[in-house]
């Protein structure tokens, strides 16, 4: 009896570790060898209680119940194949309004334009183009692709602007990425700042001989500032400026969406969030379908029996 | 033997197990681009009128990404003018310029004879989309709005004429079928 709640108990808590691979696909946890042993674990005690009935030693119930462990089997090795076996979780980064090919999902992802003020709300959204099959939108929530699940992982952004001292609108560029002609900077790498790790990036000017690397601050960064920043409530860049051949010219603080002057450049970051796709390994649906449909109906038929009769009769033990 | 199976599971599955190795993908440039669908964005040119790269659609275009501060796009002007005018009527020159003031561009246009309509692009919204990894940066763009060649870098009117080619060429005999 003790072994038959401890299958069904463990069994149920291994299907709902597996299912949180769909529901929480940003934890890293499935790539952990912990989470693989706990499954193991898991798959060795449904085995051994399998082994046990087998011998006789839970009757019809426990019979009807290896449907149960079997369903849990299923899902349980659908968890540990899309955990050990599939490939670790990978973010495709791209520029808004770019497309980029991904040969692994036989798809192109087209990551949408964005101005400042998507940039700002940071819903942006990625389109998956497959040369077989209809396009399909990745929001904040996963969507599964055959053994993957496609979620948005939100990153920092700035969207720049930049006028001269007459007005004139002026190219942004980024002279170190690869997305030279575009103004959404995506912060890609960090510095050590005291307690924090700040992402920055940089941006240019060219027609002034401008060089520009912004600090992105959260506001919880912020609310950490020793000196009084006005409004701690929005993310805020830290602006240097440098001429093109090094020399500093001028450091600022520039709250998002308000215009600084620095180095004879007006200057408005638009800060906010734009998303990275990434591709997660995840448990075949039909897996984690026909287990649970197996597990639910294995309990159900043993209820059943205990319902209909009362305490199920156990076979007699023949003597030979 | 039913601890010895959970233990041979256990390491099996543990040697399994792929140390991390996140992977990231980026822009490739413009010559990745060769066979995508042309996107397009409506703009307003120097002479206030809007264009964008499907209003030419059925036409052959060679859509030039530029600005006044870069000294290579500067140098191409003139090589770019000479095409145009040789390929009037075959060939569409769109040129783009990324993110200045269009009083900036059309002084430009002015000073140096450009006779092709510009195109002004504050939002650089075909630099990024078009993977521009530099100024200048041309895209050849088929009659089926197809890209048929992105090119980084300055153009001679020879590379010119031997990157729209491809594009100006009759379509091949089909194929038939008994």
């Amino acid at each position: 009896m003790n072994s038959r709640i401890a299958a069904l108990v463990v069994g149920a808590i291994a299907i709902g570790l597996v299912l949180a691979q769909d529901l929480a696909p940003r934890t890293p946890l499935y790539h952990t060898w912990q989470y693989a042993l706990s499954l193991a674990i898991a798959l060795a005690v449904l085995l051994a209680y399998a082994n046990g009935v087998r011998r006789g030693d839970d009757g019809v119930v426990g019979k009807r119940l290896l449907v149960a462990v079997a369903g849990a089997a299923v899902v349980i090795c659908g968890g540990l194949a899309a955990g050990l076996l599939g490939p670790d979780t990978a973010s495709v980064v791209g520029t808004p309004g770019t497309v980029v090919p991904i040969p692994a999902l036989g798809a192109a992802a087209f990551f949408a334009p964005a101005d400042a003020a998507a940039v700002a709300r940071g819903d942006a959204i990625v389109t998956l183009r497959r040369r077989e099959g209809a396009a399909l939108e990745v929001g904040a929530r996963g969507r599964p692709l055959g053994e993957s699940l496609l979620y948005l992982d939100p990153r920092p952004a700035a969207y720049i602007e930049a006028w001269d001292e007459h007005g004139a609108h002026l190219t942004v560029t980024q002279p170190t990425s690869a997305s030279f002609l575009s103004p959404v900077l995506a912060f890609r790498q960090q510095q050590r700042i005291g307690e924090f790790d700040v992402p920055y990036d940089t941006f240019a000017t060219p027609s002034l001989h401008r060089v520009f690397r912004a600090l992105y601050f959260t506001p919880r960064d912020l609310a950490a500032f020793p000196r009084a920043v006005e409004d701690k409530t929005h993310p805020a860049v830290i602006l240097y400026a440098a001429d093109d051949r090094g020399a500093q010219l001028g450091i600022t603080f520039a709250p998002s969406g308000k215009d600084v002057t620095i180095a004879g450049v007006r200057v408005r970051a638009t800060l906010g969030t734009y998303p990275a796709l990434a591709i997660a390994a995840a448990p075949p649906a039909w897996a984690l379908v026909t287990g649970i449909a197996l597990f639910v109906a294995g309990i159900g038929w043993s209820a059943s029996r205990r319902t209909a009769r009362g305490t199920p009769r156990e076979p007699q033990a023949q003597g030979v | 033997m039913r601890r010895s199976l959970v233990i041979a599971l256990v390491v099996l599955l543990g040697g399994c197990y792929s140390a991390p190795d996140p992977k990231a993908a980026g822009s490739g440039g413009p010559s990745t681009l060769a066979g995508a669908p042309a996107q397009s964005f409506d703009l307003r040119r120097t002479d206030g009128r809007v264009d964008s790269l499907a209003a030419h659609r059925g036409q052959v275009v060679l859509m030039n990404l530029w600005a006044t501060w870069c000294p290579p796009c500067r140098e191409e002007m003139p090589a770019l003018e000479g095409f145009a005018r040789a390929y009037a009527g075959r060939v569409v020159v769109l040129s783009v310029d990324q993110g200045e003031a269009a009083s900036v561009a059309a002084a430009f246009a002015r000073e140096r004879g450009v006779t092709f309509p510009i195109l002004v692009d504050e939002n650089q919204q075909y630099g990024r989309t078009y993977q521009g990894v530099g100024l200048p940066t041309t895209v050849i763009v088929g009659r089926d709005g197809h890209v048929v060649r992105g090119i980084d870098g300055a153009m001679t009117l020879e590379q010119m004429r031997a990157a729209v080619a491809p594009a100006l060429a009759p379509p091949g005999p089909r194929a038939v079928s008994r």
